[in-house]
């Protein structure tokens, strides 16, 4: 690969992942979770920022939301229609009595399905833009604007008996370490240049002389120990804010916030060990190709199923959020270690939280979750269980199911290289929005510990649970391949157990709240 | 070396001399730590310069994140009262520190010029993980276990040398000074 094609590559992840993180996650998160805050508080919470549009403008929406739904609704009804259709022709296996081809029913139909959604999604905003007198406000998502906005021009105060340069230094060495952590995270599998809109093998391995781009930033021999060596750099700036900021509510803060840090790091570091010998690596990529190629994520395998719950725990306390965030613990020490931070400083600490958010997602994402892998979704396209999808591809394509038709796999869909890694990196960002999605039901769902209770949920419950399950994953690992049966469907029992236990119910309606009473979401 | 690897070494190492200089001569303790922190990560990109990866993560996983941060948490522990009040001037000993850092460069730059090391190609998986997990786990199991007993037998020591009385001893030290107090009390009656 020349230098030029390098650099540009690299700078493009780069921009992906900045682009990705710092600007969409992090906003998306402080309004979601503002949110809902609001609505567990009952005000009115970030929905005043918007645009003010012309006198009229109102009504003009008003009107036209009842032909929007309707064209929506006749759209939709037509969609169905031909794709009913086309399921009658292919369950007779005749084609011959449709007035147009199969594939161009497939794609009218398919489209008048999106028409339609899109039409009533517009009609919704429509609808939503009139009830609140013609200003975009777009549910509150311009308030995380607005909220930098008055960031960057609120005044920055630093104590006057304060030391200026380590108050102004504890807000970035904060920021860098949150940001670094993404340079390596895989988002999709490897990118093959010259094979870009063909059909790689299942396996993988293409031959001949090709230019192989990983769609990660950095490309680590030492991987997950990278995350572990930055996030140790990133506890000294809560510990230096507090310091520098004169002021004994800032240095209790402050020690809090290093001591906390110090220990979960221990705990969160040796949390992951079962997944290192489960995998056989450090890398990350290859974390998320080991579960790609043996068709289980690592949650369904037991000992990183109890890894997992032990990580996700000691990850929410190193990044000092609810039910851990006694550094910051205002009933107590008035705001922490961020007590005389404001202006552009306080709005770099608060960006990094969100961004350490992001970041425990992505990385849990990776380890836990598969990572780019999707089920059913193979290097080479899609293949669901069976060849009734081939025969149906084939069907719609309007050529003879015997195999191996052009543009066909043998039982499955064909998808091009690009196509897959598209699906890999849309699979990668929405197992990310779910996970962040959890950590906001735990931090509203929790209430706050106790220092002393926190430590000794690190010290005398992480920790020697975590070592424990580092001797029970070297017993499994030894035993074998039997073993290892055992532990994926003891590990997918546990999962799909506790989905049904913990989740389920919570999708019930609250018997409190009468139906058709739900609380307004203001 | 390549050019870019020369541009790496240059700034590392010059950062690396700034972070040692502030730590030495800050007067504010926590300024100084900050000197140590860019010089510990100074220090492990001069190792990136060097093929060893996994050494300069090590150096960033350990200094950075654990020796820097117990120092800044004996200065946080201080307090403000902590920081040093100034110096008293002591001629002697600025002399005698200049003359053996003088001593230490003219040392280095002579046995440079005597020998003149070459930088030689290293192998394939030097500096990688699975190349320290093999030189230590399989070229040197014996005494790796025996070092890691040693350290065992250093942390538990020194957790029983640390270790504040519990509740329950304080109270039975307390019973048995009451019970000394009174039996002092009934021999003198």
């Amino acid at each position: 690969m020349t230098t030029g094609l390098l650099l540009l590559t690299t700078a493009l992840k780069i921009l992906f992942i900045l682009l990705v993180t710092v600007g969409a996650f992090a906003p998306m998160l402080v309004w979601a979770e503002r949110r809902q805050s609001a609505m567990m508080q009952d005000r009115i919470g970030p929905h005043r920022a918007g645009i003010r549009l012309p006198a009229g403008a109102a009504d003009a929406f008003r009107a036209s939301v009842l032909p929007m739904r309707l064209a929506a609704a006749a759209s939709g009804a037509v969609g169905a229609l031909l794709l009913l259709l086309l399921a009658f022709a292919w369950a007779a296996d005749d084609a011959s009595w449709l007035p147009v081809s199969p594939l161009e029913l497939t794609a009218t139909g398919v489209g008048l399905l999106v028409l339609g959604g899109i039409l009533d999604v517009g009609s919704k905003i429509h609808g939503m833009l009139a009830d609140n007198g013609g200003n975009i406000s777009l549910a509150g998502l311009l308030h995380p604007l607005a909220d930098a906005l008055k960031f960057i021009f609120k005044e920055d105060f630093v104590p006057p008996k304060a030391d200026k340069l380590l108050h102004s230094l504890a807000p970035i060495i904060t920021l860098m370490p949150a940001i670094a952590v993404f340079a390596v995270i895989p988002f999709s599998d490897v990118l093959y240049l010259e094979h870009w809109d063909a059909v790689v093998p299942r396996n993988g391995v293409v031959t001949g002389d090709v230019t192989a781009i990983p769609l990660q930033v950095a490309n680590l021999n030492v991987g997950v120990l990278f995350l572990f060596a930055i996030a140790g750099t990133g506890i000294i700036g809560a510990a230096i804010g507090g310091y520098a900021s004169d002021n004994k509510y800032s240095l209790i803060g402050g020690i809090r916030a290093a001591s906390q840090m110090v220990s979960y790091e221990v705990a969160l570091g040796l949390t992951i060990v079962p997944c290192f010998m489960i995998y056989d690596s450090l890398r990350l990529e290859a974390m998320a190709t080991w579960q790609h190629d043996n068709g289980v994520w690592g949650i369904c395998v037991l000992p990183i199923t109890i890894a997992f719950v032990l990580f996700f725990t000691a990850a929410i306390g190193e990044t000092k959020r609810i039910p851990f965030d006694l550094p910051e613990g205002e009933s107590e020490l008035v705001g922490g270690y961020l007590t005389e931070y404001s202006g552009m400083k306080f709005g770099m600490f608060f960006m990094s939280e969100f961004i350490e958010v992001v970041g425990l997602a992505a990385v849990a994402t990776v380890i836990f979750f598969g990572g780019w892998d999707l089920p059913f979704v193979y290097r080479d396209g899609i293949d669901f269980p069976g060849v009734w999808d081939a025969q149906l591809a084939s069907f719609v394509m309007g050529v003879e199911y015997n195999g191996a038709v052009e543009g066909i796999d043998a039982t499955g869909i064909a998808l091009a290289h690009w196509g897959v890694l598209a699906l890999g990196v849309v699979g990668f960002l929405a197992k990310i929005v779910a996970l962040i999605w959890f950590q906001l039901l735990t931090r509203w769902s929790l209430p706050r510990f106790r220092y002393d209770q926190m430590m000794q949920l690190c010290w005398k419950g992480l920790l020697p649970a975590a070592l424990g399950n580092i001797l029970f994953t070297g017993v499994v690992v030894l035993l074998g391949e039997g073993a290892m049966q055992m532990a994926v469907w003891s590990g997918t029992f546990v999962v799909v157990g506790s989905i049904v236990f913990f989740f389920l119910p919570a999708l019930k309606r609250d018997p409190r709240v009468p139906a058709g009473a739900q609380p307004a979401a203001s | 070396m390549s050019t870019a690897g020369f541009l790496l070494f240059l700034v590392s190492a010059v950062l690396a001399i700034v972070g040692a200089v502030i730590t030495v001569a800050s007067m504010r303790p926590l300024r100084a730590a900050m000197g140590l922190l860019l010089h510990v990560v100074a220090l492990s990109a001069l190792y990136l310069t060097l093929n060893a990866h996994l050494l300069a993560v090590l150096q960033l996983l350990i200094y950075a994140g654990a020796v820097v941060v117990l120092f800044v948490f004996v200065i946080l522990l201080l307090g403000p009262a902590g920081e040093f009040a100034g110096d008293s001037e002591k001629l002697i000993g600025r002399v005698m520190g200049g003359c053996s850092a003088g001593a230490v460069l003219l040392l280095t730059a002579f046995s440079l010029s005597r020998h003149d090391a070459e930088f030689g190609p290293v192998g394939a998986d030097y500096g990688t993980v699975e190349g320290l997990g093999n030189a230590l786990y399989r070229g040197a199991m014996a005494p790796f276990e025996m070092v890691s007993i040693t350290l065992l037998v250093a942390v538990v020591g020194a957790v029983a040398i640390s270790r504040v009385r519990t509740a329950r001893e304080k109270a039975s030290d307390a019973a048995d000074a009451e019970a000394r107090k009174l039996a002092n009390a009934g021999g003198s009656n």
